[in-house]
């Protein structure tokens, strides 16, 4: 399988704090990796200097190849590469179906064409697509800051969806959300990777989540890889119970 | 828009057509200062409640395109090419202004912005050989277009109220386009928006220059309107009014500055009874309309709807919110 990201001695260091310790690996196309480490281990840092928020002390980000490293995240974006954020990160004041929309309109044109285009940038249909397919329906002309925590928490994921993007890095999207609504989103999560064959990156601490979602897993420590396998493996490497799960 | 929205527009509209049939000259100049300074007022709406960039540089803008107009029609160039280039030159002007935007925020950006306004005032008052300084520039004379002279005040009136509404119907257009929908989320949350491909700079700096361009399409009216233009009108105080405009109004709805402007530009006439104590009582309904509707007038009218709307399907026993509860949140 091709390798859509590649991140190669990766370091971020802030002052004499070293957040991200030459993290090296690879998503392989149509995969579901997981990263997990205890708080503190870098997750967040490593995720925030692949998508461009921060950028990297040292080390390469490649996407589909092409040295990626640096670049700004709305040209990482369109370049089919798309993530949710720790805290909730929807626009509170427009609507559900304003949100998506807005998720995907970059992708369509130029900025002039988009001024004197379709108010809804031709992404009416994708938008109620999704809106259907995350179970939106009933909310999608209320505004977004009325929907419950879970429901923002899904309409978080379909935002990142909707450019139909190559690679998706979901950064704790089971955070406070709960088990009835956590299981809601994973089985709509697999459901759209069996549907899309999209590659997902998904860091979390909620671990039944991740061993449910992830085909793969790696085990981030001090800002260090220390294992990386199936999440049957993980579960039983001694390092990694030593290191977060025996906490 | 709804139909008792367009319903009310429409009205809003005809009284502004029929208004300075029933108003003396002196009526009819506000009402001119009202379109004018709704203009500008719109721009800083863009701007400030749609793109949430802080600017105190409007009333510098609106004095950049009067006096454009002010030194060109004498010259001999035709008013509307005047116009359009006070349009222009604020837009470029606007797009460079735009650029400390993109690094700092907030309180910081309005002191760039206020250290802007003071250099123009400053460039406006001492560049004599351009400006004439604080003599000002008189006698800017009103357009012709057309064969149509606006050389009346009732005629000069519907020039402004006939531009007002062209530039409305295309700032709607442009706020319901998806560039409306890219300046909220840059007001919302500018770094989840950069995350979705919105090139963040490229939608400030244009937020700034639009914003400008209007100031200063609202300064090319109003040379013509009062024919006398000096330094100290386009000091520091403008930009605080114009503030107030979009803030009173409602900042971030479309209409916000419409109502704005009118209290702004009314309000000194009916407080006249006042006497010296207008600016203490317009400060004190100001303040009390901050601490309790912060969304200003139309925020205030928004609230009122939604609280009928709100009891009318009480009563007839419609659910308010379909979905579940922010109740699903974990423990």
């Amino acid at each position: 399988m091709t390798a859509v990201l590649e991140v190669s001695n990766l370091r971020k260091t802030f002052g004499g704090i070293v957040a991200v310790d030459g993290v090296s690996f690879e998503v392989r196309s149509g995969e579901i990796l997981g990263i997990i480490g205890p708080n503190g281990s870098g997750k967040s840092t490593l995720f925030n200097c692949v998508l461009g928020q921060l950028r990297p002390s040292a080390g390469d980000v490649r996407v589909d190849g092409r040295l990626t490293t640096g670049m700004r995240p709305c040209d990482l974006n369109r370049l089919g590469v798309s993530r949710t954020f720790q805290l909730l990160q929807v626009f509170p004041q427009l609507s559900v179906r304003d949100n998506l929309v807005l998720a995907g309109q970059e992708h369509q044109g130029s900025m002039a064409s988009r001024l004197f285009g379709l108010s809804d940038a031709g992404l009416g249909d994708a938008a109620e697509q999704m809106i259907e397919f995350f179970r939106l329906s009933n909310l999608a002309d209320e505004p977004a800051g009325s929907l419950s925590y879970g429901q923002q928490k899904l309409l978080d994921a379909a935002m990142a969806f909707m450019a139909g993007p190559r690679l998706v890095l979901l950064d704790e999207p089971a955070g406070g959300v709960n088990l009835t609504m956590l299981g809601h989103l994973r089985e709509r999560l697999q459901a759209y990777h069996a549907e899309r064959k999209a590659t997902f990156v998904v860091i979390e601490h909620q671990m039944e989540f991740v061993m449910a979602l992830c085909t793969r897993v790696l085990v981030l420590a001090e800002g260090r890889l220390i294992a990386e396998g199936t999440p049957h493996d993980v579960r039983r490497n001694p390092t990694v119970i030593e290191a977060y799960l025996g906490h | 828009m709804t139909r008792a929205g367009l319903t009310i527009v429409a009205v809003a509209l005809g009284a502004a057509v029929a208004a300075p049939f029933f108003l003396k000259p002196f009526g009819i100049f506000l009402i001119s200062t009202w379109t004018v300074l709704t203009i500008a007022a719109m721009g800083l709406n863009l701007t400030l409640g749609y793109a949430g960039q802080i600017s105190l540089a409007q009333g510098a803008f609106v004095g950049i395109g009067a006096y454009t107009v002010a030194l060109l029609t004498p010259a001999g160039v035709p008013f509307l090419a005047a116009f359009i280039a006070a349009g222009f030159l604020c837009f470029a002007i606007g797009w460079a202004l735009g650029y400390p935007a993109l690094r700092v925020q907030h309180h910081y950006l309005a002191f760039v912005t206020l250290a802007f306004t003071t250099l123009v005032f400053l460039v406006l008052r001492n560049e004599q050989w351009l400006t004439n300084g604080i003599y000002g520039i008189t006698g800017t004379p009103r357009p012709t277009l057309f064969g149509w002279t606006s050389s009346g005040a009732r005629d000069f009136y519907f020039l402004c109220l006939g531009v007002l509404v062209v530039l409305s119907l295309a700032t709607w257009w442009m706020l319901h386009s998806p560039w409306g929908r890219a300046f909220v989320a840059l007001r919302e949350n500018p770094v989840r928006a950069q995350s979705l491909g919105l090139d963040t700079r490229r939608y400030t700096l244009m937020a700034f220059a639009i914003g400008s361009s209007l100031g200063g399409l609202s300064g090319a009216l109003y040379a013509p309107l009062v024919q006398f233009i000096e330094p100290n009108s386009f000091a520091l105080g403008l930009s605080f009014n114009l503030l107030l405009m979009v803030i009173v109004g409602g900042s971030g709805n479309f209409f916000g500055p419409y109502v704005g402007a009118l209290i702004s530009v009314l309000l000194p006439e009916w407080l006249r009874v006042a006497q010296g104590y207008y600016l203490i009582v317009y400060s004190v309904a100001v303040i009390v309309m901050m601490a309790f509707c912060p969304a200003g007038v139309l925020g205030l009218v928004e609230r009122a709807s939604r609280l009928v709307n709100g009891r009318r399907k009480a009563i007839s026993g419609t659910p308010l919110h379909t979905g579940e509860q922010a109740n699903d949140r974990s423990a």
